[in-house]
């Protein structure tokens, strides 16, 4: 079953053509990884998906229902893609429990009661029960972004986007991250993961795209793109980057 | 002196320092052989000779307090009897000046945040009108908005009623009202500031999660945009406690004004009636402030958010 399928997605910024009529199917429980060069479109692809930044042509349909429709709410969408960002974006003015309660409470509109059992469990996944009540500001970078996958996973999305999760992370806190998502993907969720840590890419990943100037040049296992490339671009970046 | 008294009392075998009993070394406790030689001791315990030297300077310090005071009161300086008997009315104005803070504060605080808000909107309509608004406001000289607002007042109620005391009352609250619009154009700048303070980050995530734009801004930004604005606008407020006295200009009886009241009858002490009067004003303003910065800063307390702020305080 396709949980998430993208069709022709186009976007551009001014003059900037960003997207070039991308393409994407993601099969429930699959782990893809999206890889390719600063400035390729990943993230931007990730954005448009959950209309954080609106496509401007093209369809995406989650779960078979077509979603960058004018009809249908992105705050509708957003609730059922979880999204976990480069940069965290705890809420700074909640402690770890409330980060993960507030969309329960407020979108979900369960009781407060049930919410922070709820969110109290899905902290215990990533490991921080006893973090519970620590501000963002008292945790390392590898918990809060624990947390952020908490807060993502609370809301029972149908698919979660990881948007460069370890790239503002300090070495030692990496693998924490990874782990988690590691987990995570062992435990059947759908994911597009856009990042540049080949160990869980390899590990984890059931597919790779690489993008390049905003085209999806190429798509398949971790064994055929970065042991047998076929593109020449494929090649020279994951060249690069294995090394 | 006490320490004379040690020595003195003390055969040269004893510890001369203040080492106490037993002393460094492990020497036996002195033996104490007058009951003077145990009194300077004890006496040298309680003030050792810096603690002395701190009470002798007060003692001095007090002396000459009083001596001045002395010396101003024999000039008539404080016209005490004065000075109580005009306390009832300026307290009067105190609660008047309550009073107008009561209406001042809130709307000016209720319109800037509406107009703060609106200014950081999506709506060309609503920023067009926050910016308009704040370019009046921040324009007009606050006692010329309070004549003017004032004078509406009277000229309105003139064509609604016949009763002058109604419409002096209405015309004296509109002035009040113009000062609140006044300092709701700074505060729409506070609070514009504090919504922009807040990363782009935090609206990408509420969005994430499902959250709406009146959701995200309640429940995540606006927290936030008060929490580093509230320094800004007790500084507006306590500004804005001072501004009331203009109010006094249109015939208000607030602390300024029952001090004005009082400066012809003061004259009769001679130039010390009004220096106490203006005096006893300024304690009443003092009060007035420090009881609001004190709320806010209590606030500011209240909504720290441990790990974040570098300085504490």
């Amino acid at each position: 079953m396709t949980v998430l399928r993208v069709r022709a997605l186009n976007k551009s910024f001014g003059d900037l053509h960003v997207l070039h009529d991308v393409d994407l199917d993601v099969e429930k429980g699959e782990v893809l990884c999206i890889i390719g060069p600063s400035g390729s479109g990943k993230s931007t692809l990730l954005r448009c998906t959950n209309l954080l930044i609106p496509p401007d042509s093209g369809e995406v349909f989650l779960d078979g229902v077509r979603v960058n429709d004018p009809a249908v709410r992105p705050e509708w969408v957003r609730q059922q893609i979880g999204t976990v960002f480069q940069s965290f974006n705890l809420f700074t003015h909640l402690t770890a429990v409330r980060n993960v309660m507030l969309g329960l409470v407020h979108v979900k509109k369960m009781d407060r009661k049930s919410a922070r059992v709820k969110a109290v469990l899905e902290l215990e996944r990533v490991g921080l029960k006893d973090k519970l009540d620590a501000y963002p500001a008292q945790l390392s970078g590898g918990q809060q972004q624990r947390v952020a996958i908490a807060r993502a996973l609370a809301m029972d999305p149908k698919v979660m986007l990881f948007d460069e999760p370890t790239s503002a992370l300090d070495p030692e806190f990496i693998h924490e991250v990874l782990d988690a998502m590691g987990q995570l993907a062992r435990d059947g969720m759908t994911m597009v993961v856009v990042s540049h840590e080949m160990g869980f890419a390899r590990e984890a990943a059931h597919a790779i795209a690489f993008m390049d100037h905003g085209r999806i040049l190429e798509q398949g296992t971790p064994e055929e793109i970065f042991d047998r490339p076929g593109h020449e671009r494929t090649k020279a970046f994951v060249g690069k980057i294995l090394r | 002196m006490s320490r004379a008294a040690d020595s003195g009392g003390t055969p040269l075998t004893a510890p001369v320092s203040s080492a106490g009993p037993g002393g460094p070394g492990g020497l036996p406790p002195p033996r104490w052989r007058s009951t003077g030689a145990a009194l300077g001791r004890t006496l040298y315990r309680w003030f050792p000779p810096a603690r002395l030297a701190r009470i002798c300077v007060a003692l001095a310090g007090i002396d000459a307090a009083a001596a001045v005071a002395l010396w101003l009161g024999e000039r008539g300086f404080y016209s005490l009897p004065f000075a109580a008997t005009i306390l009832p009315q300026l307290f009067s104005g105190f609660e008047v000046s309550a009073e107008a803070i009561a209406l001042v504060i809130p709307l000016g605080f209720g319109v800037g945040f509406l107009i703060g808000w609106g200014r950081t909107s999506r709506s060309v309509l609503l920023r067009g009108f926050g910016a308009m608004y704040v370019d009046f406001f921040r324009s007009m000289p606050p006692i010329v908005l309070i004549f003017f607002a004032s004078l509406i007042g009277l000229l309105g109620l003139n064509y609604l009623t016949s009763d002058p005391y109604l419409a002096h009352t209405v015309g004296l609250w509109f002035g009040a009202v113009a000062l609140g619009l006044h300092t709701a154009a700074y505060q729409a700048e506070i609070v514009r500031a504090g919504i922009l303070s807040v990363p782009a980050g935090q609206t990408e995530a509420t969005d994430s999660i499902g959250l709406s734009r009146t959701q995200s801004m309640f429940l995540v930004v606006l927290p936030q945009a008060f929490r580093v604005s509230l320094p800004a606008l007790g500084n507006e407020f306590s500004s804005v406690i001072k501004d009331t006295s203009l109010l006094s200009l249109i015939g208000w009886l607030e602390i300024t004004g029952s001090g004005y009241n009082e400066l012809f009858p003061s004259l009769h002490y001679g130039l010390q009636g009004p220096l106490i009067l203006w005096i006893e004003v300024a304690i009443f303003y003092f009060i007035l402030t420090f009881l609001l910065t004190s709320a806010v800063r209590s606030l500011e307390n209240v909504s720290r958010v441990p790990g974040l702020e570098a300085a504490q305080s």
